[in-house]
């Protein structure tokens, strides 16, 4: 039957609740909303399908999200690095950008989202990019290049504490930490 | 037996355990160069160790960041060993979750029912956080005023309607207890608002726009209300009682709103201190709000940061250049500025001169028709010239001033308020010394009646008179601009491409004379409401109109601000104005009630010899026993201790204050200080791994550098740490790092 998609087993949704901060409406919304990012014919097969990394951006959550490109391929563990998901991978995702996530977790994922060279820490290219993706990527909604460089030293003076010119994962923990809202904001609700 | 391997070799390396506490300066961190932020967990950790509860071990695994698979593998390792969650501790978790969400859904609703919630977000993403916090002032006014007037509606106007139409047995319309003498005074009882019986269909219009003719007598005015005391069966109503209650209340209730909102936004300031230490990061960093959707809402979001940034950035530029002037320049720019802040009081007296004068002027001229309107109309008119013209050249000056964009705005709005307020204070200085004859009750005009009864038989509805006048001249004067000022120069910017025209510009929306506009017109209602009891909804109808033309203006005809200003501030100061404006209202209540002779012929307190008189007439006829209550509340022995205990409570809240501020001040010192040591911590470490460095250099194996470059940085499927050939995996790694690119190891001691 073409209609019905595959469900979940028991053993295995209760292993997904203690391995993700999801509780069982949650795993089983995302197992539905997966479910129908998958192409007809791998929807019995839910366990070891991939969705492609532009079928995620359709979903309403991420599709105006302006990191959505990175936060794919941060979460993605395919080997061609192309940002495309399976079903575990989406479930990590969202226990990472749950309600009940922890601070560690989300500011964790947080900094690697931040890293777009995958170098392990927030230089200066990594700082920019960042801010534009903040401020939009119009023209018009730029700063202009003193105003980066003013800011992006102003970053760093705050943040970097080795004076390395870099931010890395304990330096930008420690900032995250001292914000109240972080962890309220940092979520994605199916 | 590959884990087994894995788990000796793990444990014996490094020092970073796995631990619950919010620190995850340990974990494996990114002192190595290839597993980089690849989080290591200790094989070796007890679950039994963990002191947190027993809603601890299933917490261990889910905050691991690593992917699903890992995760389920040292799942498994663990099954062996799992303790029992009890179902209690489970039961608080999801108490303590349902809890939570409950309150978040609760705060989403009550925001969502806010008045003009998405016109407001929308103007806050297009123009900026200083234009917002001028709508959200708006339509914080706006809701006073509806609760007010429906106050005002339920004790005074709502009764008098009901005593008026329906005739009550045993009701009395004349006060049983007249404490004036009334013989000798009838020069004060000729009163007599009654229109003539034929008039013109314009004198309509025209005593639309005044107040007089058909709304003089109504129940718009105070002279309509009648000093009914109604006492039939077991229910009593004493209007004149109700409408002097009514108004005292009535500031009350505005000054605790205006107090309570002063208060969130102080609490704002002081959090966040104006711009604290970490801003910039800690913006950059939590910044944005992963749950929005939609293009709009995204784009609503990344204007607003765009502004926060431009405008912290740029208050930054000023504050460095400030710091960077010579003596002499500095010295310099002082004078100047002393200089310029003569020039605009100069300004400013010379406006009130006007304006005293005009007022005097049109008191004293008695015309009809249409040069009778413009000259009752002539206060009005030259304070709102003045209104225009003095703030203008004010501006001008300011930016020979520079100031940083936060203290122009409060300068620009303390002097307009200064102009503003003053200046109906000015007014009705005048209307006060033509009523009562420049304070000397006795003399001249005054004799008989207490009052100047010549030009005013009913002093009460003239002065609400005035002030409904006042409104209403402010509400067209508004609109005028809109129409005849603003569209117009969107127009001709628009089709016009001559270089002066273009210089010109778009209209900038002015947010500190928007504000004044507001405090203005609310301090004229509050001074007149006593008199006009239905001036508080006509400024509420006035207020919505103002929201949705100022809107359409905004979204038209004006550009995005140049300069933007920090508003959490600023909306401090609109509402510290806005008190200013209360209390010279307070000022006129004050003074009518207890000093001023209400008049003979017209309204509730016409057989009193003041309007206060009411209260206490009424007190004596209340119970023995409550008016020996009230006489206990009121005397020595009561109030002199509540004051005593009033100055104790006080100091005690002074000094926790100023402990609370020592503190913060503490604290911050520490933080500057933990900075420090790490820093010097840090570069201790990089001095003995360089010296160890030294000391391993023949000893270490050549490593081939081929078998990083390919294999991804981040844990993904491939983690080295699952390789057992690996060289790395022999050598303690925490402490002594290769490469010196990532020596941003934090040694926490515990």
């Amino acid at each position: 039957m073409g209609a019905t998609a595959s469900k979940l087993p028991k053993d295995q949704l209760s292993e997904y609740q203690e391995l993700t901060f999801l509780t069982k409406q949650e795993i089983l919304l995302a197992h539905k909303r997966f479910n129908e990012l998958l192409e007809r014919e791998d929807r019995q097969q839910i366990g070891g399908s991939r969705v492609p990394m532009n079928k995620i951006l359709t979903l309403p959550e991420l599709k105006s999200n302006p990191f959505r490109r990175r936060i794919c391929q941060v979460f993605s563990t395919s080997d061609l690095r192309d940002g495309s998901l399976s079903f575990e991978d989406f479930l990590d995702l969202l226990s990472a950008f749950s309600d009940s996530a922890t601070l560690e977790i989300k500011s964790h994922y947080a900094f690697r989202i931040f890293d777009f060279d995958d170098d392990g820490t927030l230089d200066t290219g990594d700082l920019e990019k960042l801010v534009n993706c903040l401020t939009g990527e119009m023209d018009n909604t730029r700063l202009t290049s003193e105003e980066m460089k003013q800011l992006i030293n102003n970053i760093l003076e705050e943040s970097d504490i080795d004076k390395d010119g870099t931010v890395n994962l304990s330096e930008f923990q420690h900032v995250i930490s001292r914000s109240p809202d972080f962890v309220s904001s940092f979520k994605i609700v199916l | 037996m590959e884990l087994r391997e894995f788990r000796d070799s793990l444990a014996s390396g490094f020092n970073d355990h796995y631990s619950p506490q919010p620190s995850l300066r340990h974990r494996g961190g990114p002192d190595l160069q290839e597993n980089e932020n690849t989080v290591q967990f200790d094989w070796s950790s007890h679950p039994e160790e963990s002191d947190d509860g027993d809603s601890h071990q299933p917490q261990n695994l889910r905050e691991l960041p690593l992917h699903m698979t890992l995760k389920r593998a040292i799942w498994q390792v663990q099954q062996m060993k799992v303790p029992v969650v009890t179902r209690w501790g489970s039961w608080r978790i999801h108490q303590s979750k349902a809890f939570r969400r409950f309150r978040e859904d609760a705060k989403d609703v009550l925001a969502k029912l806010a008045l003009w919630r998405k016109t407001i977000h929308k103007i806050g993403g297009h123009f900026g956080g200083g234009v917002q916090s001028y709508f959200l002032f708006l339509r914080f006014l706006v809701i006073l005023n509806l609760l007010s007037f429906l106050l005002m509606a339920s004790f005074v106007i709502i009764p008098s309607i009901v005593f008026n139409t329906v005739s009550f047995s045993g009701s009395s319309s004349i006060d049983s207890l007249p404490s004036v003498n009334m013989t000798g005074k009838e020069e004060c009882l000729r009163y007599d608002p009654n229109p003539e019986a034929l008039t013109v269909f314009y004198t309509y219009f025209l005593d639309l726009l005044s107040g007089t003719g058909f709304m003089e007598y109504s129940y718009m005015f105070y002279g309509f209300y009648n000093n009914t005391l109604v006492i039939s069966s077991g229910f009593s109503y004493n209007i004149p009682l109700a409408y002097l209650l009514t108004a005292a209340f009535y500031f009350l209730f505005c000054l605790a709103c205006i107090i309570v909102r002063m208060g969130s936004v102080t609490r704002i300031m002081v959090a966040t201190g104006g711009g604290a230490v970490g801003g910039y990061s800690m913006l950059i960093f939590t910044g944005w709000d992963y749950g929005l959707q939609g293009e709009r809402a995204t784009q609503l979001k990344q204007n607003n940061l765009l502004y926060q940034l431009q405008v912290d950035l740029e208050e930054e530029r000023i504050k460095q250049k400030a710091a960077s002037l010579t003596l002499t320049q500095t010295v310099g720019l002082y004078s100047f500025r002393i200089f310029l802040h003569l020039v605009v009081l100069a300004m400013i007296v010379g406006a009130f001169f006007g304006i005293a004068a005009a007022t005097q002027f049109s008191q004293s001229q008695q015309q009809g028709g249409i040069v009778g309107l413009l000259l009752e109309y002539l206060p009005s008119i030259v304070m709102t010239t003045s209104n225009f013209v003095v703030p203008f050249m004010c501006d001008q000056v300011a930016r020979f001033e520079k100031y940083s964009p936060s203290v122009t705005i409060i300068l620009a709005l303390l002097r307009a308020v200064i102009l503003r307020l003053v200046s109906l204070a000015v007014l009705l200085y005048s209307l006060w010394k033509q009523i009562t004859c420049d304070g000397d009750v006795n003399t001249g005009k005054c004799t008989p009646c207490s009052y100047n009864s010549e030009q005013y038989q009913c002093w009460e509805t003239r002065v609400g008179q005035e002030m409904y006048k006042l409104t209403l001249f402010d509400f067209l004067i508004t609109i005028a601009m809109l129409v005849l000022v603003e569209f117009p120069r969107r127009f001709v910017v628009d089709n016009c491409s001559c270089k002066l025209v273009q210089w010109v510009g778009r209209q900038e929306f002015l947010v500190p004379s928007n504000i004044l506009a507001l405090v203005y017109g609310q301090t004229v209602v509050w001074a007149g409401a006593l008199f006009c009891p239905l001036l508080p909804i006509i400024n509420t109808i006035k207020f919505i109109i103002i929201f949705y033309c100022k809107k359409g203006t905004l979204f038209q005809n004006c550009r995005p601000a140049l300069r933007t200003f920090r508003s959490t501030s600023s909306n401090f100061f609109f509402f510290l104005v806005l008190l200013i404006g209360l209390m010279l209202a307070s000022v006129v209540l004050i003074y009518s009630v207890a000093i001023i002779h209400p008049s003979y012929d017209c309204g509730p307190f016409r057989f009193s010899e003041t309007m206060w008189l009411v209260v206490p007439n009424t007190f004596h006829s209340l119970s023995n026993t409550t008016q020996e209550f009230l006489f206990y509340a009121g005397s020595q022995a009561f109030s002199i201790p509540l004051f005593i205990f009033s100055c104790v409570f006080l100091c005690y809240i002074a000094a926790l204050a100023t402990v609370y501020g020592k503190t913060v001040a503490l604290l911050k010192n520490q933080h500057k200080m933990e900075g420090r040591d790490k820093q010097f911590l840090v570069k201790q470490i990089k001095e003995i791994a360089a010296l160890s460095k030294e000391e391993q250099e023949p000893q270490q194996p050549p490593r081939s550098q081929a078998q990083w470059n390919g294999a991804p940085h981040w844990g993904g499927q491939h983690n080295p740490a699952f390789d057992p050939d690996t060289g790395m995996m022999t050598q303690p790694r925490a402490f002594f790092p290769d490469e010196f690119e990532n020596p941003g190891l934090h040694y926490r001691e515990e």
